[in-house]
């Protein structure tokens, strides 16, 4: 039994990070900072890495650019827009709506309106009262009775 | 009538995302629309490439319409449109050389040997032409970054008050140059 949990225990593995960044922080707002900023920022020459991930020489030149505005106090807000004067829209993963990317945001909620509005005229359609007249109840009868005088036969 | 456009709408949908995706295919993604269009051009103070004595700044540039390329020696294509660059100086486009050097990390200091460089440069305009009146060093890439500059080669195009108008991502050929630089150019001209 011993050795049966000390076989599941194996099982269980716990991954460990021994994380020792090269930049160094007057605190942990600013490393904080620093890192939500270099993920969030695209690498302008390797197109889908962020600034974090990419060994371009022009990621790590806008790795020391955060590192050395947020040292400087600057708001995260700040050092997007100091970015995106330089590198334009691009540069940061969370595009603003401009008359270039409206449709992008217009566009799935139009698809959504407009599915359910077609749903929504179906309905309508179908649950449209029908006219019953007494000749439609007198064929429907003689129908039945036609159908009976068969199973009979 | 009503039912037989109706009938059609998917047929139209797929003939729209057809041409979407299609103009697509031909779209350069490495065309970035970077921020600096239509802006002065930023403040600097850099040493001259062959001569560290020699200084320039924004100001200096004024006055002129001109070209600055961004190159390197380390730059395949930079080489390849040396000898086009070279032409167009000859027919009377002033053209400035902003050097990219990739090597030079500052957090290695001292491990740069700029008389190396130079000869390497010399070397290079040497073989394959020399388009530049001179060429500004950006060792530490401060200009680079302020002009949105992703690598080499890339090329503004500057007016005579200092302001902005093109950034070209990548070599500058016969067709980039009559599509992109031409018209303007000749717009400045009149």
């Amino acid at each position: 039994m011993r050795w049966v949990i000390f076989l599941v225990s194996l099982l269980i593995t716990v991954s460990a990070f021994a994380e020792q960044d090269k930049y160094q922080f007057d605190n942990n707002e600013q490393a904080a900072r620093f890192s939500e900023l270099t993920k969030e920022l695209r690498c302008p020459k390797c197109q889908n890495q962020n600034i974090a991930d990419s060994d371009a020489v022009v990621a790590k030149d806008l790795r020391d650019k955060v590192l050395a505005l947020v040292k400087d106090g600057k708001t995260k807000e700040e050092v997007i827009d100091y970015m995106i004067d330089r590198y334009g829209y691009f540069v940061h993963y969370d595009p603003p709506v401009t008359p270039a990317t409206l449709v992008l945001w217009v566009l799935p909620v139009l698809i959504v309106v407009l599915g359910f509005g077609f749903i929504v005229l179906r309905q309508r359609k179908a649950s449209v009262k029908q006219t019953w007249t007494t000749e439609d109840e007198a064929l429907l009868a003689k129908l039945i009775e036609q159908n009976q005088r068969q199973e009979q036969n | 009538m009503n039912r037989k456009l109706l009938a059609l709408a998917p047929l139209l949908v797929f003939v729209l995302l057809c041409v979407f995706l299609y103009q697509g295919l031909f779209a350069n993604p490495r065309e970035l629309q970077t921020g600096r269009i239509g802006q002065a051009m930023p403040t600097f103070n850099l040493p001259d490439l062959m001569d560290e004595s020699k200084r320039w700044t924004d100001t200096d540039l004024k006055g002129e319409v001109y070209l600055l390329n961004v190159w390197g020696t380390w730059c395949p294509t930079c080489l390849a449109e040396l000898g086009y660059l070279t032409e167009l100086r000859e027919q009377g486009v002033k053209i400035i050389g902003l050097y990219y050097e990739q090597g030079y990390d500052p957090d290695f200091d001292g491990q740069f040997d700029i008389n190396a460089l130079r000869d390497d440069v010399t070397s290079m305009l040497n073989r394959a032409g020399d388009p530049y009146q001179f060429n500004i060093l950006d060792l530490k890439r401060t200009l680079a970054l302020d002009l949105g500059v992703s690598g080499a080669p890339e090329t503004f195009l500057v007016d005579k008050q200092g302001t902005i108008l093109l950034h070209h991502t990548g070599d500058i050929n016969p067709r980039v140059w009559r599509a992109k630089f031409a018209p303007l150019m000749q717009e400045l001209q009149q």
